[in-house]
């Protein structure tokens, strides 16, 4: 019984011991993890607005290019950041878009022209699908296919094809192996691209 | 593990290590008994980080400072950890030592942290890790429990770094993102940045260090 309770003793006082080193080393790394996060976030706003070197880019600048040149609005319900030049001319716009994915939250950011119909580009900054299949999304391979392409179809209806079908303005090929994981972004993007109209409507 | 326990007890006996050598120990780990290239241990995380130099030269300093350090900690309570729950305690010490490094990382190398992914987390399983503590520092003093585990790290990051540079090398003609091999007469083999390529790589360091080691080797067996 004395052995148990010594047993008792030694694996809470290890264990708090532990979790303490291991709550001070979280607190401490916080401000810079967040600052990270932060700056990751911008660096995906500049890529898919397809700012010159932007993946190359160290943190500092990315967030000072974002300040400079980005402002943020709301668009139809989502989060959007405008990109112009010094003369105040609109570059592009991104628009934030979430959804579920197949196996945890998937997010990214979808940049269009001023025109606000042909996309600019396209990032994903956080998503956890299955590597090497539905993880593909954020390759640079299957992201380079969506720039030209168009949010309006060839018969006028708003919205995103990602899938095999014909030639359209609106198709991307989707990912052998992550059907699930293409249905579930192609969701998202329609969600998001209806927002765009929606608010594209209300500002005209 | 089993067979590990059983090449330790046969160099205690011969090599004197249990008399407190630490340049054996040294020897052993690194060299003579390198957990990678003779005993095949940790070729999860071998085989996945080594398609960049830089990647497995992190990976090697991760798996030293948590080899190092849980070896000291382990090797410190050897005297008052209850043999019953001797593994769950070296777990708790490793995977300490672990998240440490992970959020070193995310906090102060973030790229490198998104590179390496989930295998500076898998470290904690790492059999290399678990096996020093239970077969070394269990059993002997703090400072030659560093000693173990330094040299462990070390024999683990050197074979990494090997493989690396090799996958690397040949994968796309660079060595740490410079060009060294240039791409008008060198065609990147894909090859050696995927997975076979690992598997070949890993084969032939395991083959060149039992060839350097010769005869001797077999013949201890």
């Amino acid at each position: 019984m004395k052995g148990s309770l010594y047993t008792l003793v030694y694996a809470a006082a290890l264990g708090t011991a532990c979790a303490l080193v291991l709550t001070f080393a979280a607190s401490f790394t916080r401000p810079y993890r967040e600052a990270n996060a932060a700056a990751k976030k911008a660096r995906n706003i500049l890529v898919a607005l397809g700012v010159d070197g932007a993946e190359k880019m160290k943190s500092k600048e990315v967030i000072e290019t974002l300040e400079q040149s980005v402002t943020e609005k709301e668009l139809g319900g989502l989060a959007a950041y405008v990109y112009s030049d010094q003369d105040g001319k609109v570059l592009g716009t991104a628009i934030r878009f979430s959804g579920p994915g197949l196996w945890g939250p998937v997010k990214g950011f979808l940049a269009l022209e001023p025109d606000m119909k042909t996309i600019k580009g396209i990032t994903f900054y956080e998503q956890e699908e299955t590597p090497g299949l539905g993880g593909e999304i954020a390759s640079n391979r299957w992201r380079s296919q969506f720039p030209g392409k168009s949010i309006v179809g060839a018969d006028g209806e708003i919205g995103l094809v990602i899938g095999p079908g014909d030639d359209a303005p609106n198709r991307v090929d989707g990912i052998s192996g992550a059907t699930m994981t293409c249905d579930k972004v192609q969701a998202m993007l329609n969600d998001a691209v209806k927002g765009i109209a929606k608010g594209a409507t209300n500002d005209g | 593990m089993a067979d590990n326990q059983q090449m330790m007890c046969g160099s205690c006996g011969s090599s004197g290590l249990c008399g407190g050598k630490g340049l054996v120990t040294l020897k052993e780990g690194a060299w003579t008994n390198n957990p990678l290239a003779i005993q095949v241990l940790g070729i999860c995380s071998a085989l996945a980080v080594t398609n960049r130099l830089a990647n497995s030269l992190v990976m090697g300093a991760a798996l030293i400072f948590v080899c190092v350090g849980s070896n000291l900690i382990v090797s410190l309570l050897r005297k008052y950890t209850p043999h019953r729950i001797r593994m769950v305690a070296e777990v708790a010490i490793i995977a300490t030592f672990v998240i440490l490094f992970d959020q070193f990382l995310k906090a102060f190398y973030v790229e490198m942290s998104d590179q390496l992914g989930p295998y500076v987390g898998l470290i904690i399983t790492n059999c290399i890790v678990m096996g020093r503590a239970e077969a070394f520092a269990l059993q002997n003093p703090p400072m030659l429990s560093i000693v173990d585990g330094l040299a462990n790290g070390l024999g683990y990051a050197v074979a990494l770094a090997i493989i690396g540079f090799f996958r690397e090398l040949l994968g796309t003609g660079e060595i740490l993102g410079h060009e060294v091999l240039k791409e008008a007469w060198y065609t990147p083999n894909q090859l050696m940045i995927l997975a076979p390529g690992a598997f070949f790589a890993l084969g032939m360091v395991i083959a060149a260090f039992n060839a350097v080691k010769g005869p001797e080797a077999e013949e201890k067996k």
